[in-house]
């Protein structure tokens, strides 16, 4: 093994050594890092301005304002509005609360960047009827669990928002681009729950007056993702801008109309969220040091030569493959220090095999998100099967059939490019490589 | 009103630093709040066709303190994100070896931060932040103020686990 083999070794032993013995994980990361710039040229203090440079990103900004919207939305209880229009528009279907869960997610994915937002929403108030109605907990947990992924590919999605920032692809392509896989998911939980999920209570058809004044009740809430994807595809927010004035919409539209007496609370919930922003950006931190240290020894050379070697230039054997090492990387890291850190070798591919960029960005992050209810380190489904009250064990069973709907939507994102970039080619081609046609309207695409 | 001091862990703080707890929470939510409507006066100048150019300066200022005083605070409140907590599950002896392990490690960490965040702060004195003209070291500064207040916590932290344990009491019987 060369020199730098062995450090990158030593820097990822030490990271996952750390890590599983229960050092939070941006220290972790950045002892990691400290050790092996000691072996290194590099000076110490530099790897502080590393540390900064991976924070000082504009785009990042986008993170907190999602989180915001997810957080605001939550503790001031709009979410029932939405979750009593899932119910008028489903849950008279086989397994009607299992359905509400997964068109619930779909709609909250809408309004919120984060699966945590939404496993806590729904296992909060759905989890307790789920279980009054005789469903299985651990079906609850890995239902819940597996629809709250559908808030990284729905937009807004906070992992498309720091896959955009760190590897320079447009973010509101990402979001276009994760419309389809989001849809696929949910299509498909649908599709289980209702031929091998429980049958649960059946309901009565809800009549047109009470879809529609569900509908009517859930409009406030509704018009975020509108402001948000709206505004993006307009061109006149950038997802930052547009994350801050779905803030300000909360604030002076939602909560005074909908919950007034949330308005004392708020001052808690800011410094709140204040906290929890600071938490997933420190361990960006920390793992953009971490990639700056593994391109500074050629790790993203050495890894895509490997991948280059074994798929040559056939773009969808390469893509398999990164998906191949998403997949193992996913079941031990979180996806937000996975993208940093291996965004140079994801690069380097891109590139080589002449890849879209925002192909590439779709297909990466569905397989994190598949990461999310994946032992050992599946978060979604701990965080689930925790509010739920069921060993995480049980959940990850129930889950098994669910990964099959995961891996399906893989495999379509790889093979059928056209379909994921339909949408980002139509709204925002530019953000596909197209551009505009020299002698007339409409756009070239490559 | 909701305290901004958590209870869970408590046999591992010392009250007298409950206030700076709570001035970090504070700052976090001047933090989120200060950005936000920087970024809305953005939007707003913008949109006006008299855009502050100075603004970003602001919003980014406030970002990366919140982010790093947000760090010094979840060390504190335990609220970090974790791969595994397998020392949580071990007792005793065990317990106390692989926490103060933890503890240590992430000690040495923040004393990096301190030490080479202060040569990397020294050093941006270099580098001019546009179009203010402040030094990059102003925002460098938070590097190792962050060290200080983690390694601050984790001493805490330490001296207490010696003390009390680092495994969370069992709650006391109440007698009728």
């Amino acid at each position: 093994m060369t020199t730098n083999g062995a450090l990158i070794f030593l820097m990822a032993f030490l990271f996952l050594f750390l890590g599983y013995l229960g050092v939070p994980v941006a220290f972790a990361l950045i002892a990691g890092v400290l050790v092996v710039t000691s072996f290194t040229p590099v000076g110490l203090p530099s790897m502080m301005t590393q540390l900064f440079n991976g924070i000082d990103v504009e785009a990042l900004l986008a993170v907190p304002f999602f989180l915001l919207v997810g957080e605001l939305m939550t503790a001031a209880d709009v979410t029932a509005r939405m979750i009593r229009l899932s119910q008028a528009l489903i849950g008279h279907v086989r397994g009607g609360l299992a359905q509400v869960v997964t068109v619930f997610s779909m709609f909250f994915a809408g309004v919120s960047g984060s699966s945590a937002a939404d496993v806590a929403v729904l296992a909060r108030s759905l989890g307790p009827d789920m279980k009054r109605e005789g469903y299985n907990p651990a079906f609850i947990a890995a239902l819940i669990a597996s629809a709250s992924t559908m808030a990284n590919l729905i937009p807004p999605s906070i992992m498309a928002v720091v896959y955009g920032a760190t590897g320079n692809v447009s973010i509101g392509g990402l979001f276009l681009g994760g419309v389809v896989p989001g849809v696929l998911v949910g299509l498909g939980l649908m599709i289980y729950s209702h031929f091998f999920g429980p049958v649960g209570v059946m309901r009565l058809r809800s009549s047109f007056g009470e879809v529609s004044a569900a509908a009517r009740g859930a409009a406030i809430p509704l018009v975020i993702p509108v402001i948000i994807m709206g505004g993006i595809l307009s061109g006149f927010f950038t997802p930052t801008e547009a994350g801050v004035v779905a803030v300000a919409y909360i604030l002076l539209v939602a909560i005074p109309l909908l919950n007034r007496g949330y308005l004392r609370q708020l001052p808690h919930d800011m410094a709140m969220t204040g906290l929890l922003y600071s938490i997933p950006l420190i361990t960006i931190a920390a793992a953009s040091a971490f990639g700056w240290m593994l391109a500074y020894l050629r790790g993203p050379a050495v890894v895509s030569g490997w991948i280059s070697a074994a798929a040559g230039n056939d773009p969808f054997m390469i893509m398999l493959l990164l998906v191949l090492l998403f997949i193992i990387v996913g079941d031990f890291i979180d996806a937000i220090p996975a993208i940093i850190i291996f965004m140079p070798i994801i690069t380097e591919l891109t590139k080589s095999a002449d890849i879209n960029p925002v192909h590439m960005g779709v297909v990466i992050i569905v397989t994190l998100a598949f990461g999310l209810i994946t032992p050992p380190y599946g978060i979604a489904l701990l965080m689930a099967s925790k509010f739920i009250g069921v060993r995480f064990g049980r959940a990850m069973f129930a889950s098994f059939p669910i990964y099959i709907i995961f891996l399906a939507t893989i495999v379509f994102c790889i093979f059928f490019p056209d379909v994921v970039l339909w949408l980002p080619k139509h709204f925002l081609p530019e953000s596909v490589g197209c551009f505009k046609n020299p002698s007339g309207s409409g756009y070239i695409c490559p | 009103m909701l305290s901004l001091v958590q209870e869970s862990h408590r046999h591992l703080k010392w009250r007298a630093l409950d206030g700076l707890e709570r001035a970090l929470m504070v700052l976090c939510g001047v933090a989120i709040t200060g950005f936000t409507v920087s970024v809305v006066c953005d939007v707003v100048t913008r949109t006006l066709g008299r855009p502050w150019l100075w603004l970003q300066e602001v919003t980014m200022t406030f970002f990366i303190y919140g982010v790093f005083i947000g760090t010094a605070a979840a060390t504190r409140r335990n609220d970090h994100l974790y791969l595994a907590a397998l020392a949580e599950s071990m007792h005793g002896r065990k317990r106390q070896v692989f926490e103060t392990f933890n503890r240590l490690v992430m000690l040495a960490v923040a004393l990096s931060m301190v030490w080479f965040g202060y040569l990397n702060f020294l050093d941006g004195f270099r580098s001019l932040r546009m179009p203010s003209m402040t030094p990059l070291a102003s925002l460098y500064a938070a590097i190792p103020l962050c060290g200080a207040l983690v390694a601050l916590f984790v001493v805490e932290q330490l001296v207490n686990g010696w003390k009390n344990g680092f495994a969370e009491p069992e709650p006391r019987e109440v007698v009728p």
